[in-house]
């Protein structure tokens, strides 16, 4: 038993139009300028970025959905109509208070929403119920009630299972209180994460992930890490309290909490509540496939074609509810010239294919995988084409096992590589990794996500919607009628929608890009500060690592055999090997602590005789491991006039042969007392932060424009440094600068092909010298601090 | 008497003939008809060298005694060849400290006690305490080193001294020290027709403003070649410098040549024609060609380049420079000169591991070139052995290695320059002046270990005569991108190398193969 719809005419009507510039909005409003020529329109457009709403509806008039339109009347004559015929009333729905709405509006179709679906609660209430209690409010201040269209989600009723009729919702939730409730969550969770115990977890945590860069960032990352998590938890309220009313998401529930406010708001007057299901490209008009921007299944369907759904963990016979946006503009405008007589009960429509023509989720999947099949997208790295998936619908538990297990084992593996070494090889697992665990982010993304679009087993009804379709006169209902039967799933998905929806994947990745390298030699002068008003251009490096393949133990190594005779190399080497934990474990804790107890190792050295140990051996052993395309980029900085800085926890002494490419040196200085070194240090090492410190004033100093300047580094624990320079390069970088540089697209250097290997440096020139030098540049072997008086 | 070199033509009873390449070696199959040319046999050497090196002294040409030479109060600079001479470096003890040893005995009977050791090397990295030990030996290293034991700086503007320019217009600047000397005593030794001679003080006391003068494009495509001094224009640049010098500086020369003996017991078929080799040899070369395979890269170098060669000397003498340096050039032919008839169409070489810029160190690409279209292409007298528009065929790995500290101009040379360009005439109108005065370089060349920075463009110009000469230059097994940037063809092997040859020269061209080391100076008629 249905309903009987008498359907008038829309010509002489005043419609009022909220979410104007959204996907179904743009073309309820095409169509209302194209196809009911006296129709009066008068859209509500809140003001964003500083174009005013004026100016935002002549940008939407420039969009893909008018084209259409404009090609057949002129743009001018276009233009002119739409001035003409809309009225366009700025103001956000959530605050109308002041905001003038004409007085004689007969159809208001509200189909603002936000169609996100997994929001903040508080977000998901303000926008997709709080707007439409105060649109409904305001409308309700006009003398004659307008006829409400009130368009919602066939989803709103997604428990259960079986055929789902037309009709008032069934569920006894109020929706005040869950409005009120959802509204205050923000403040509850802000409050909670403010807790020391929440802060302390999200410090603990930031320091082990980012303390080698410094406690600076390592806050930074940890309030970053707190807003994050309020989201987080915004977002699992809404999730959760949905979910234990029976709805799937947020969205649903929000947009049932707002169904049942327009029926209470607008009991005894006119209301129409259209329920689409899955919208996607048109069919016919504006043009077949026309769409804008990604909806519901395309994000599914780009990531299948891209390789990322390996497979899905839905049942293969769900019913897959698409429908063609231009049959809900039809349905919509239909509904709304066709309203419930005064009094009567509002009017329900489910707007979806799922009922007359259903398409299933295997049948979906087929003509998909045919088209991808037939027309695969073309690699990113530009290496071929992507081969699309075969799904083999293993149920949901299964999908959900593997899944899971996958993101353990890529957590485990992201630990891991986290620890290791930054070479070649581990960055290309680091890349794997990366890909690899994005394609389970997006596994479980849309798995989370379209969950219950793919494992529901209800069919939604379309009866109301049938006969509405039926009473359609003769004359209009070929262009004007929305009768799902009618669509061929193989043309619609595979010549319409699916080209139209990978046409900006193709055009963006057609042809293999980014294999042109800057020019190394291609440096930019940079102008001195004397010169102009600018600032001088700087080019600051990090040693070890980066400039040199070695460090400071490795320069000590040399520095100790070269003044030891070769009897006592042995007793030296194991003293060193013996208080290499030691090194190492504070090395991760603190790079500052390891100089501090290293250098020590130093005390009681002279200092004239150890630099004419570097002058004569050291230096020599220094430059084997020197990187040539190091040098080869400071110099061409030189020739480019900029500043060269060197910024280096090295000591000064062992740095001298490098001066010469350096305007500016800041190494490690010891003290020293009568020409001898104490082992302690005279300033702070220069670590993490401290170098970001040091180079912004440095740069105060030397009148430097560091946004425009240069740096080059190879540890995480520099990522302060890189981050204060305009253009920062990672060098050779340990594993977790080589993430960060990836994820902020820094330049990647791999430098070294010539460097001597250790063992060349130290046989080269330290082993193969004929003589130490005295024995007195350096103390008995192996003092340090904390044993030296027992031993 | 030794037997004399000679040309082998390949035929069906011609065993496959060694040929070097790098660190390794081949057993080539070559073409029938190919001619190879050998040198003489080894010359045996003098026994009793502290005799003849006694007699040479007190007997010079063109001079007085030399104990008639010094005198209490004088200054007196014994100069000597540098690392670059000979290859592989010689076993101790090295000729020169043999020298060196009597010239000091010499000078300490004579009173003389201001004496200074200088390594003429040029424009070539300072040697290091070890390989200076080596050529002087321990008594005179320890006595000498480091104060008046040193290498010779090129940069070191105020140990310079300009002596006057050629009638050409050639500045002459050389070692201040040695100018001012009294008497300068220069050991040396000639194991090429090119070095020696007017060469000694000339260049390798020289600075950069005074070498460039001969080291340039256009003296050496003048020179055909730079082993053959009368048609050197090389050479007659050095004459002129060396007039100007002597007019001012008293140079006592003593000068001395060695024998083919390259390489030592272990290795000793290298010596030796191939079809004179008996079990051991060949047992000698299975070894060596597996025992190579199974070391790395860097131990294998290491392992050859701590090779020594047991050369004997076959000649010592003194005196006048001028007077001295025709009778050494007869002892060079004696040992290296082969008579050939007639150019080839194709040119074979094999380039072994080592050439005068790598001692102790890595043979780069740019090296490679250089021995390859330098000093190997013009070891000829009269004409080269291949005709003009001919083929160079050469074999070599030509890996993409450069030793860091010894060569850093080259890697940027090779980087940035040849990158851009491999014209010599370009190369030198463009960069030569940027890389010799580039303040890193000159730092690195007088504090570090480098070559200056200009050495990698005399590299490059040491093959412009060649590659003016060659329609087309082939290395067998070199690396391809190394061989593409420095513009020459690379081929996998022979056959391969013939028929990219075969563009230029044909499918039957006549081959001609010098085999060395040992070296061999052809005279082609």
């Amino acid at each position: 038993m249905t309903g009987t719809y008498r359907i008038g005419r829309l010509d002489d009507a005043h419609v009022l139009l909220t979410g104007a510039t959204g996907f179904i909005g743009q073309a309820l409003l095409e169509r209302l300028l194209s196809g009911h020529p006296g129709t009066r329109v008068t859209i509500v457009v809140r003001p964003r970025g500083n174009g005013g709403a004026a100016d935002r509806f002549r940008r939407l008039l420039r969009k893909d959905v008018f084209r259409a339109w404009r090609e057949q009347v002129g743009d001018e004559a276009a233009f002119a109509e739409a001035e003409r015929r809309v009225t366009v009333v700025e103001g956000a729905l959530d605050r109308l208070e002041d905001v003038e709405f004409p007085g004689d509006v007969d159809v208001a179709i509200h189909c603002a929403s936000s169609v996100s679906f997994d929001p903040p609660i508080d977000e998901a209430f303000s926008s997709n119920v709080s707007g439409a209690v105060a649109l409904y409010e305001k409308l309700g201040e006009q003398e004659r009630p307008p006829h409400i269209v009130h368009i919602s989600t066939a989803y709103v009723s997604s428990g259960g299972q079986g055929l789902v009729r037309e009709g008032r919702l069934t569920h006894d939730v109020d929706w005040r209180r869950e409005l009120a409730q959802g509204l205050a969550a923000r403040d509850d969770v802000e409050r909670a994460s403010r807790r020391p115990e929440v802060l302390r977890k999200a410090l603990e945590k930031a320091g082990r992930d980012h303390g080698k860069a410094g406690p600076q960032i390592a806050a930074k990352d940890a309030e970053e890490a707190r807003r994050a998590w309020v989201e987080e938890r915004l977002v699992e309220h809404g999730a959760t309290r949905a979910e234990i009313l029976g709805f799937s998401d947020v969205y649903t529930f929000t947009k049932a909490m707002s169904e049942r406010a327009v029926e209470e708001l607008w009991a005894g007057r006119p209301l129409s509540i259209v329920r689409p299901a899955i919208v996607e490209s048109a069919l016919r008009h504006p043009y077949p496939g026309w769409i804008d921007g990604f909806k519901m299944a395309d994000p599914l369907i780009i990531a299948y074609g891209s390789g990322l759904l390996r497979d899905m963990p839905g049942q293969p016979d769900t019913v897959m509810d698409v429908v063609p946006v231009d049959l809900v503009v039809n349905a919509t405008l239909a509904a709304a010239a066709a309203p419930p007589d005064e009094g009567a009960e509002p009017h329900y429509f489910h707007v979806g294919s799922g009922a007359s023509n259903p398409l299933t989720l295997r049948d979906l999947y087929k003509h998909v995988h045919s088209y991808f099949r037939r027309d695969p997208l073309p690699e990113s790295s530009g290496r071929g084409h992507v081969r699309p998936p075969s799904w083999t619908f293993p149920g949901a538990a299964r999908v959900e096992f593997a899944l899971g297990a996958g993101e353990r084992a890529a957590n485990i593996a992201d630990k891991l590589l986290g620890q290791l070494p930054g070479t070649e090889r581990t960055q290309e697992w680091a890349s794997r990794l990366h890909k690899e665990k994005r394609s389970l982010e997006t596994l479980r993304k849309y798995s989370d996500l379209y969950g219950v679009y793919t494992r529901t087993a209800v069919v939604y009804d379309d009866r109301e919607l049938r006969a509405l379709n039926a009473a359609l006169p003769a004359d209009r209902a070929a262009e004007h009628g929305f009768d799902p039967a009618g669509i061929d799933w193989y043309t619609y998905l595979e010549e319409v929608h699916c080209p139209k929806v990978t046409a900006p994947l193709r055009a963006r990745t057609g042809g293999r890009r980014g294999t042109r390298r800057p020019n190394p030699a291609a440096l930019p002068p940079g102008g001195s500060p004397a010169g102009g008003t600018a600032g001088g251009t700087a080019a600051v490096f990090d040693l070890d690592g980066t400039i040199i393949a070695s460090d400071i133990v490795e320069s000590y190594v040399w520095t100790r055999l070269a003044s030891l005779p070769r009897g006592r190399w042995a007793p030296e080497l194991f003293d060193l090997a013996r208080n290499a934990p030691r090194y190492l474990l504070a090395e991760r804790r603190d790079r500052g602590d390891v100089m501090r107890s290293f250098f020590r190792r130093y005390e009681g050295a002279h200092v004239e005789e150890l630099r004419a140990l570097v002058a004569e051996q050291v230096g020599d052993a220094l430059l084997h491991r020197v990187m040539p395309e190091a040098v080869r980029r400071i110099r061409a900085h030189r020739a480019a006039g900029h500043r060269t800085v060197l910024i280096t926890g090295s000591l000064d002494l062992l740095v001298e042969p490098l001066r010469p490419l350096f305007d500016d040196i800041e190494a490690t200085h010891l003290a020293e007392r009568d020409g001898v070194l104490t082992g302690f240090l005279r300033t702070p090492p220069i670590v993490g932060e401290g170098r970001a410190a040091w180079l912004q004033s440095h740069a105060r100093e030397r009148e430097l424009d560091l946004g425009a300047s240069y740096g080059y580094a190879d540890s995480y624990s520099d990522r302060p440094l890189l981050e204060v320079v305009g253009k920062p390069h990672a060098v050779n970088p340990d594993t977790r600068l080589f993430r960060h540089a990836k994820r902020r697209h820094w330049q990647i250097a791999r430098w070294g092909t010539h460097t001597a290997s250790r063992w060349d440096a130290l046989a080269g020139t330290v082993i193969s010298h004929t003589r130490p030098r005295p024995v007195r540049a350096l103390p008995a072997a192996g003092r340090t601090a904390s044993d030296g008086e027992g031993r | 008497m030794s037997r004399p070199g000679f040309v082998l033509e390949v035929d069906e009873r011609t065993p496959p003939l060694l040929v070097h390449e790098g660190e390794n070696f081949r057993l080539e199959r070559l073409p029938h008809g190919t001619r190879v040319i050998y040198p003489p046999d080894s010359l045996p050497g003098i026994r009793d060298l502290d005799g003849v090196i006694r007699r040479a002294l007190l007997e010079p040409h063109g001079s007085e005694p030399l104990p008639e030479l010094l005198f209490p109060g004088m200054r007196l600079t014994i100069v000597f060849d540098d690392l670059s001479l000979p290859l592989p470096p010689m076993r101790r003890p090295d000729v020169r400290q043999r020298i060196i040893e009597q010239v000091l005995e010499m000078a300490a009977a004579k009173g003389v006690d201001d004496v200074e050791l200088i390594a003429a090397n040029a424009l070539h990295r300072r040697m290091t305490p070890a390989e200076l030990q080596h050529v002087v030996g321990d008594r005179v290293f320890r006595s000498f080193f480091p104060q008046h034991l040193t290498n010779h700086d090129a940069e070191d503007r105020d140990n310079l001294v300009h002596l006057g320019d050629t009638a050409e217009g050639e500045e002459v600047e050389i070692n201040r020290r040695a100018a001012e000397s009294d008497l300068v005593v220069y050991v040396n030794i000639t194991s090429t027709a090119m070095s020696g001679g007017p060469k000694s003080v000339s260049v390798g006391l020289a600075s950069y403003r005074s070498i460039r003068h001969h080291h340039n494009v256009h003296t050496l495509r003048h020179s055909r070649s730079f082993n053959d001094p009368p048609k050197s224009a090389m050479h007659h640049s050095y004459n002129r410098m060396q007039d100007l010098i002597g007019g001012q500086v008293k140079v006592f020369t003593v000068e001395t040549t060695l024998n083919n003996d390259t390489f030592p017991a272990a290795t000793r078929f290298l010596n030796k024609r191939e079809w004179e080799w008996n079990y051991g040899d060949q047992a000698a070369y299975l070894a060596s060609r597996r025992g190579n395979s199974l070391m790395t890269p860097s131990m294998r170098r290491r392992l050859w380049h701590r090779t020594e060669a047991p050369y004997g000397v076959t000649g010592v003498n003194a005196g006048a420079p001028s007077e001295v340096h025709p009778i050494t050039l007869r002892n060079v032919h004696r040992q290296q000169l082969t008579e050939v008839q007639g150019q080839a169409d194709v040119a074979v070489y094999g380039l072994p591991y080592i050439c005068p810029y790598n001692v102790n160190s890595v043979m780069n690409p740019i090296l490679t070139m250089c021995l390859g279209l330098g000093y190997f292409f013009n070891l000829y007298l009269n004409q080269p052995i291949v005709r003009e528009g001919g083929v160079g065929i050469f074999y070599h790995p030509m890996p993409n290695e450069f030793h860091p500290v010894h060569h850093p101009s080259y890697i940027d040379f090779y980087e940035e320059v040849l990158a851009e360009t491999t014209d010599p005439a370009v190369i030198e109108a463009k960069f030569e002046k940027q890389f010799a005065t580039d303040p890193w370089y000159t730092h690195l060349y007088r504090k570090s270990y480098a070559y200056h920075g200009v050495h990698p463009f005399y590299m490059w110009y040491w093959g412009a005569h060649a590659m003016q000469h060659l329609g087309q230059v082939i290395f067998v097994g070199a690396d391809r991108s190394a061989a593409a940037r420095l513009g020459v063809q690379s081929a996998s092997t022979l056959n391969d190398a013939l028929q990219l040859a075969s563009q230029t020269v044909g499918t039957s061209p006549s081959i001609t193969y010098q085999h060395m080391p040992p070296l061999t100076l052809a005279s082609v008629r």
